[in-house]
C-alpha cells in the first residue's frame, strides 16, 4: 500500500470506528446498569438519523433538529424500558434480550410504515464537501464525527465520575442490592440507563448520517457491529467498548484499502470474531474488584 | 410476574410407554395436512410449503434451544449455506441435483461442526450475538462474491429435482417438505426422550438445569452441544437446498438475519420445549405474515412488508411477557388453574 492509501485507511478507520465507539458506549451504559444486552440500540441510531432528516427537510433548522430527534429517541427509550424491559426485570439474559428484539423489529417495521424504503441523507453539518491532506480525503463530515465521540466519552466520562446521579448508575451497576439499601432505586437507573443509550444513539445517528445514509433497515447490522466491538473491547468498561470500536473501524477500512470489491465487510468481522474468540473475556477486562 | 423456572416439569425423565391410542390425534393431523393438496387449492399448499421450510428451520433450533437451552441466531446461514451450495453445483458444474443435496449437507454439516466447537465454549446470550454476527459475515460474503454467487441480483436457473409424473412439481415439494416435517418431529421426539435429550436438557437453565450442573454430573456438554448445533444445521441445509430448487431463484436477501431471528421468534412463540411448538410457530408466523401482506396494505396502505415486522416484533414481546413458555404450553397452563379452582 501507497503512504497515501495507508494515511487514507486510517483516516476512515478513525471515523468508522468511532460510529462503533458511540454505537458500543449505549450497549455499554445499558449493560452496566441492568444487565441486558440491547439489540435495539442500531434502532436508536436509525431513528435519531430519520427524525433528524425529516425535520431538516421541513425547514427547521439542523441544531434544533438534533435536538428534537434526541428528544424523541430519548422517550422511545423510556418506553423500551418502562414498557417492556421493567415488567420482565427478573426474567433471564436471554428472555430480556429477546424482548429488545421484539422492540427493534416493531420499531424497523413502523419507521418502513412512516418513511418507507428509501435511503435518506443529511448535507455536511459544515456544508464543506471533503479535505485533502497529503493525497487523502477527509469527508467534511468525519471530523464531526470524531468530534462527537470525544465529546460522549468526556460527558460519560464527567456524568459517571463527578455528578451525584452519575455515580448512583455506577453503585447501581457494581452492586444493585447495595444500591437499594442506601436509597437508590434500580428501577430508576435502569431507566435512565436507557433513557441515556438511547439519547447517544441519536446523536450518533444524526451526525453518521451525512457521511453513511440512512434507512428503516440499518438498524440490525449496526447493533451487531457494535456489539461484536463491545465484546471484542470488553463490555465491563467504557475503556473496552471504545477500544474495540476503533478496533472495528480500523479493520474495516485497513481491508477496504487492502482489498477491494466490498469483501472488507465479512474480513472485518471475521478478523473481529476471532479474536473475540481467543479473548472471550475482551481486550480490556473487567476491573479486578468488580469481578 | 414472570416465573423463568416454570417449565422444571420438563427435566424429569418421561416415565412408560404411552399406549397407542395416543397417537390417533397426531395420524389424524398428519393425513389432514399431508392431503391438503387434494382440499386446499394451490395457494393454499404454496403457503402451507412456505411453512415447512420455516418448520423444519424451527425444529432444528428446538434441538438446541429448546432441549439445551444454547440460543443460537444462525439458521439462516445454514439454510443459506444448503441452497448456494446445491445451486452453485447444480448450475455452475452441471451435477445431478440429488447428489448436489447431499454433498451441500455434508459440508454444511462439517461448517457447523468448526463454528460450533468455536462458538458453544460462549454462554448464555452471547452465542446468539455471536452466532447473529456469523450470519451477517456470511451474508456479506454472499455479496461481494458476485463472481461466483451472482452476488445481490442472485443465481437464476436453478433446476428442478426429478420428480414423478402425473403430479405437479409444487405438490412433489409440499409432500417431500411435509413428509421431511414429520420425519424430523419424530426425530426430535425420540431425541428428547433419549439419554442424549436428557443430557442436553441438563444444560437447559430454563428447566432448572445450566452448565455447571450437567458437568458436574459428568456429561460431556461441549459435545452434545455440537452435536445438536451440527444436526440443526444439516436440517436447515436440507432444507435450504430443496428451497433453491423448488423456486429456482434465490438471492442473498432470502437468508439474512431477520430470517434467523423469525426462525427464533417462531421457536419462542410456539413453545421452546416441545418440538411441537417448532411447527405451531411457524403456521402461526407464515400465516400472519400470508394474511397481513394480503389485507394490510389494501386496507391501511403502505409499503409490504412493514406490518409484518410490526407483528413479529408484537408477537415476540407480548409471548415473552405473558406467555413466556409459549403456545404450546397454554393447555398445561389451563389445566393447572382449573386444577386450582377446583381445588377451593
Amino acid at each position: 500500500m501507497e503512504a497515501s492509501t495507508v494515511l487514507q485507511s486510517l483516516i476512515s478507520g478513525l471515523t468508522l470506528g468511532c460510529i462503533y465507539a458511540a454505537l458500543g458506549l449505549g450497549l455499554y451504559v445499558v449493560y452496566g446498569v441492568t444487565r441486558v444486552l440491547n439489540f435495539a440500540q442500531g434502532e436508536f441510531v436509525m431513528l435519531g438519523g430519520m427524525i433528524t432528516v425529516s425535520l431538516c427537510a421541513w425547514g427547521v433548522p439542523l441544531f434544533p433538529s438534533i435536538f428534537l430527534a434526541v428528544f424523541v429517541v430519548s422517550v422511545t427509550g423510556a418506553i423500551l424500558y418502562r414498557f417492556i424491559i421493567h415488567p420482565a426485570r427478573n426474567a433471564s439474559g436471554s428472555v430480556l434480550a429477546f424482548l429488545t428484539v421484539g422492540f427493534a423489529f416493531a420499531v424497523e417495521g413502523l419507521t418502513l410504515l412512516v418513511w418507507g424504503w428509501e435511503y435518506r441523507s443529511l448535507t455536511n453539518f459544515l456544508g464543506s464537501s471533503s479535505i485533502h491532506l497529503w493525497g487523502a480525503t477527509i469527508f467534511g463530515q468525519a471530523p464531526w464525527v470524531v468530534g462527537m465521540t470525544i465529546l460522549m466519552v468526556a460527558g460519560l466520562y464527567y456524568f459517571f465520575g463527578h455528578t451525584m446521579l452519575g455515580r448512583a448508575l455506577r453503585a447501581c451497576a457494581d452492586e444493585p442490592l447495595g444500591a437499594r439499601t442506601v436509597g437508590i432505586s434500580p428501577e430508576r437507573m435502569g431507566l435512565l440507563a436507557f433513557v441515556i443509550a438511547a439519547a447517544l444513539g441519536a446523536v450518533a445517528g444524526a451526525t453518521i448520517t451525512p457521511l453513511t445514509m440512512t434507512a428503516y433497515n440499518v438498524g440490525i447490522p449496526l447493533t451487531i457491529k457494535g456489539l461484536l466491538a463491545a465484546f471484542v473491547g470488553g463490555m465491563h468498561r467504557a475503556e473496552g467498548v471504545i477500544v474495540g470500536g476503533l478496533l472495528l473501524g480500523l479493520t474495516e477500512a485497513l481491508s477496504a484499502g487492502l482489498m477491494p470489491g466490498g469483501y472488507h465487510d465479512a474480513i472485518a468481522l471475521t478478523i473481529l470474531l476471532i479474536v473475540f474468540l481467543v479473548r472471550p473475556r475482551g481486550l480490556l477486562p473487567a476491573h479486578a474488584n468488580i469481578e | 410476574m414472570m416465573n423463568p423456572i416454570a417449565g422444571t416439569k420438563t427435566i424429569s425423565p418421561v416415565a412408560g410407554r404411552p399406549n397407542a391410542g395416543r397417537y390417533i390425534p397426531y395420524v389424524v393431523a398428519a393425513v389432514v395436512v399431508l392431503s391438503a393438496p387434494v382440499w386446499a387449492g394451490a395457494y393454499l399448499v404454496s403457503v402451507l410449503t412456505i411453512v415447512g421450510f420455516h418448520a423444519v428451520l424451527a425444529l432444528g433450533l428446538v434441538l438446541l434451544t429448546g432441549l439445551a437451552g444454547q440460543v443460537s441466531l444462525g439458521q439462516a446461514m445454514f439454510f443459506g449455506m444448503g441452497a448456494y451450495l446445491s445451486a452453485l453445483l447444480t448450475v455452475r458444474a452441471g451435477l445431478p441435483a440429488w447428489p448436489c443435496i447431499l454433498v451441500a449437507a455434508v459440508i454444511t454439516g462439517v461448517g457447523a461442526a468448526l463454528i460450533g466447537f468455536a462458538v458453544l465454549r460462549l454462554r448464555g446470550i452471547i452465542v446468539a450475538g455471536v452466532t447473529l454476527t456469523v450470519n451477517l459475515i456470511f451474508y456479506y460474503l454472499v455479496m461481494s462474491m458476485g463472481q461466483v454467487t451472482g452476488g445481490a441480483t442472485g443465481l437464476t436457473g436453478i433446476p428442478r429435482l426429478p420428480y414423478p409424473r402425473g403430479m405437479p412439481y409444487s405438490v412433489f415439494i409440499f409432500a417431500f417438505v411435509w413428509i421431511g416435517v414429520v420425519v424430523l418431529l419424530v426425530f426430535s421426539l425420540n431425541v428428547a426422550r433419549s439419554r442424549s435429550g436428557r443430557a442436553l436438557r441438563v444444560l437447559n437453565i430454563l428447566a432448572g438445569g445450566g452448565e455447571d450442573t450437567a458437568q458436574v454430573l459428568g456429561i460431556n456438554t461441549m459435545k452434545y452441544k455440537v452435536s445438536a448445533f451440527v444436526v440443526a444445521a444439516i436440517f436447515a441445509s436440507i432444507g435450504g437446498s430443496v428451497y433453491a430448487h423448488y423456486t429456482g431463484v434465490i438471492e442473498p436477501g432470502s437468508f439474512h438475519v431477520q430470517l434467523s431471528v423469525l426462525v427464533a421468534i417462531m421457536v419462542i412463540v410456539g413453545g421452546v420445549a416441545t418440538p411441537w411448538g417448532a411447527i405451531v410457530g411457524a403456521t402461526l408466523m407464515i400465516g400472519i405474515t400470508e394474511v397481513l401482506r394480503a389485507v394490510a396494505p389494501i386496507v391501511l396502505g403502505g409499503p409490504t412488508g412493514a406490518y409484518e415486522l410490526v407483528a413479529y416484533g408484537a408477537i415476540l414481546v407480548a409471548t415473552l411477557l405473558f406467555l413466556p413458555q409459549g403456545l404450546c404450553s397454554l393447555p398445561e397452563r389451563v389445566r393447572r388453574r382449573r386444577r386450582a379452582d377446583d381445588g377451593h
